[in-house]
């Protein structure tokens, strides 16, 4: 894989920023790329000055073009033209990612940034030291469950599966769990959507 | 879970009583439960009188999510979705003042001066948050008195912790108090328990109506076929059983002394208590009239000498005989067919073999003066079971008894010597004496309502208070109450309290024959309890007890 690792961390490059906003923004990635993010993958755009923004994929979306229409439709595709057509494509792969937080002079903070990350800044996967340090607190969790539009439950259940495979504390899980209660729990629907999620994962 | 908190304050008020939020299991909690809420300065002291089970959604309680769920995820949701509220009955509050190490703990000692704080009435309510706890055996010393101090008479215990709670046996003397209970339910032994307190108190003088004969002598439990020890076996010196009738055997026991009933002793008004007993007419009133002033203080013995014959006169015509009861009327100008239907009804009492003409001792004044020298005297009916028998002595005698105290009083108010001493009557089956009907005319509704004045107060013993008149109930000061079932018991025993609502279902859901809800306004507050059990142990802590040393000093002043 022809991961690009920044010079101050481990940090898998996954894409770069097509567009977005303060709440939210969209990358856009190589086929080749794709076999790192993951739906529920915290991720980070670093801007310069030790500022950066956090956010979680929870979409992942490959807009057909009017060469693949034509493909589709073509008899005895040879693997060669199917990967000639994956890797040249001209419409990129897209990630949609929530924010959940930013890091500004070494502080993480589970709010929204102040300013978006800009067209065509690196989008990284988050190493377990960010991991760790982003996930230490949970006040983040307020933001993905309160977001719209989005499928809360399976972003919730997959993001706290893939923290707790990477987090040495094995009560985090629990910990997560009762945050996510405490904020759901005058939203009945939606909270069992989640622990509906989280129970098929447990 | 000693000094831990159970919940905090989420609400409520003064009127609708305080909600608590419940931060344990409710199975670590009961209804009755004895709560303290601390709150800023404060110390509230209250009484659970309900659990209620809550959800933030119903949706949440409706759902049985640990199907669905796995358990460690059930069990969190549960925690905070599904919860259990308290309904707590504020009943005293108590200032503690600032921390002792606050800057301010200086100023308040300074402000309250001498006069340490006391529990009063609650008159404001704890903040929201405010942490609350099950009471510790501190907490309930604070209220109900220290087990040990002179006066204070263990009762019984809390249910949760088994911490023991007191009454004030000074404060209990000085007012009118009531046992409770459906039948089962143990008054008993409960009155039994009170009296040995009391006896063993030495501040005042028992009399006790035992018409079941169960106090004096040793008995056997109707229900357990346990010996249970009596009175008199414990306190030989100090208690005199009475039995009714001369030769009566009590028990198989010879009794220290007998009653009996001099003619002279019974008012034309003891005659009309017992209207309802006797099925007397209407006209009975003038016809005792009549007899009164014909024969004065002795018109008893003079109507039982009474005959009922008729004599034939020479020209064939039936006549009253001399001495008949138609002569006499004729001869008071009394309705002779009342005045006969009178004399055939009292033929029941002329029967009595304890009324004699002339009793071989003044046994009324043998009774007065052994309570008037300290001792405990138990009345036991024998064989002479029925209401009649019941109705007439014990109104009969306590009024005998009654007019030696208020001349004794009287006695006293004027030289200023000589206190009477003061006097509990017990009375069995109260409400037979003290029902609507009687209440008005019998000496214990009078006593009742003086309360103190004449240092004479009842401790009645009823399984149907609901009977019982409502100006006497709301006269007693201590109620303790077993298990009621009936609707309007449990109404007549809450009367004039506050809280009745609260207390209602409490009474309801006591446990039969183990628990007593102590209340009414001679207690600080209403509490349910695991009433103190008559037995070996009993006897041993009551009369084993050695008095410490510090006691003795801090009763000496010391």
């Amino acid at each position: 894989m022809p991961a690009r690792a920044s010079s101050q961390s481990t940090a898998v490059e996954i894409g770069r920023v097509l567009r977005g906003g303060t709440a939210g923004f969209v990358a856009g990635c190589r086929v080749r790329e794709l076999e790192a993010p993951q739906f529920g993958a915290l991720v980070k755009v670093a801007q310069g000055e030790g500022y950066e923004v956090f956010g979680l994929i929870h979409d992942i979306h490959i807009d057909d073009d009017g060469l693949v229409r034509q493909l589709v439709t073509a008899e005895n595709i040879t693997p060669e033209v199917m990967a000639d057509n994956r890797e040249r494509r001209i419409v990129p792969i897209e990630m949609s990612v929530l924010t959940v937080g930013y890091r500004q002079g070494g502080q993480i903070q589970h709010a929204l940034p102040p300013r978006p990350p800009l067209s065509l800044d690196v989008v990284q996967l988050c190493d377990d030291r960010d991991l760790r340090q982003f996930t230490e607190r949970l006040g983040y969790l307020r933001l993905i469950v309160t977001a719209e539009e989005i499928p809360i439950g399976e972003l919730v259940a997959a993001h706290i599966r893939q923290i707790q495979a990477r987090r040495t504390d094995p009560g985090w899980k629990a910990l997560a769990s009762q945050e996510v209660i405490t904020l759901l729990r005058d939203d009945y629907p939606t909270l069992m959507s989640v622990l509906g999620a989280l129970g098929a994962e447990a | 879970m000693a000094d831990q908190a159970i919940g905090y304050v989420v609400g409520g008020g003064l009127k609708e009583n305080l909600r608590v939020r419940l931060m344990v299991s409710p199975h670590e909690v009961q209804e009755g439960a004895f709560v303290v809420i601390e709150s800023g300065d404060f110390l509230y002291y209250g009484l659970v009188t309900d659990l209620q089970l809550g959800a933030t959604d119903p949706r949440f309680a409706d759902e049985q999510s640990e199907r669905r769920l796995p358990a460690a995820l059930a069990q969190a949701l549960h925690g905070q979705t599904l919860f259990t509220n308290l309904e707590v009955l504020p009943a005293l509050m108590l200032e503690r003042g600032p921390d002792p190490g606050a800057p301010t703990y200086a100023d308040w000692l300074q402000r309250i001066g001498d006069q340490t704080p006391r529990p009063g009435p609650v008159k404001t309510v704890p903040a929201h948050h405010a942490e609350v706890r099950l009471a510790q055996e501190g907490d309930i010393a604070e209220i109900f008195g220290k087990p040990g101090a002179r006066g204070n008479f263990v009762i019984g215990h809390t249910r949760e912790q088994s911490h023991p709670v007191c009454v004030d046996l000074e404060r209990l003397i000085q007012r009118s108090s009531g046992i409770f209970g459906a039948t089962g339910t143990g008054k008993s032994f409960l009155t039994r328990v009170m009296l040995a307190g009391l006896i063993q108190y030495n501040k005042a003088s028992a009399l006790v109506f035992d018409m079941h004969n169960e106090y004096g002598f040793d008995d056997t439990a109707s229900d357990t076929g346990l010996r249970v020890t009596g009175l008199r076996s414990k306190f030989a010196a100090k208690v005199r059983v009475v039995g009714l009738g001369a030769g009566t055997l009590i028990r198989d026991n010879t009794p220290d002394f007998h009653l009996e009933i001099a003619e002279s002793d019974i008012t034309t008004a003891d005659i009309e208590l017992l209207t309802r007993e006797l099925d007397l007419k209407e006209t009975t009133p003038t016809t005792l009239d009549a007899l009164w002033s014909t024969f004065k203080r002795n018109w008893f013995g003079g109507f039982k000498a009474m005959n009922q014959d008729q004599v034939t006169t020479e020209d064939g015509k039936k006549v009253p005989a001399s001495g008949s009861v138609a002569a006499w009327a004729n001869a008071s100008g009394v309705n002779v067919m009342a005045a006969e239907a009178l004399h055939s009804k009292l033929r029941r009492l002329f029967q009595k073999p304890y009324i004699v003409e002339k009793p071989a001792a003044d046994s009324i004044k043998q009774v007065i003066d052994a309570l008037e020298a300290g001792q405990h005297v138990i009345l036991s009916f024998g064989k002479y079971e029925t209401d009649l028998d019941y109705l007439l002595v014990s109104n009969l005698l306590t009024r005998r008894i009654r007019e030696a105290w208020e001349a004794r009083t009287n006695a006293f108010r004027s030289s200023g010597k000589n206190e009477p001493r003061q006097l509990v009557i017990v009375l069995e089956e109260a409400h037979k004496l003290l029902n609507r009907e009687m209440a008005r005319q019998t000496t214990f509704a009078t006593i009742a309502r003086e309360l103190r004045k004449y240092y004479v107060t009842l401790l009645i013993i009823d399984q149907r208070p609901s009977q019982i008149h409502d100006e006497v109930m709301s006269q007693l000061g201590t109620r303790i109450s077993g298990w009621l079932g009936d609707d309007d018991d449990i109404h007549a025993v809450l009367s004039g309290l506050a809280g009745r609502e609260a207390l209602r279902g409490m009474l309801s859901r006591l446990e039969p024959k183990q628990e007593v809800l102590l209340l009414g306004w001679g207690v600080p507050m209403p509490l349910p309890l695991r009433s103190r059990r008559y037995d070996d142990a009993f006897w041993k802590e009551l009369l084993g007890a050695k008095r410490t040393k510090e006691q003795n000093l801090k009763e000496l002043g010391f």
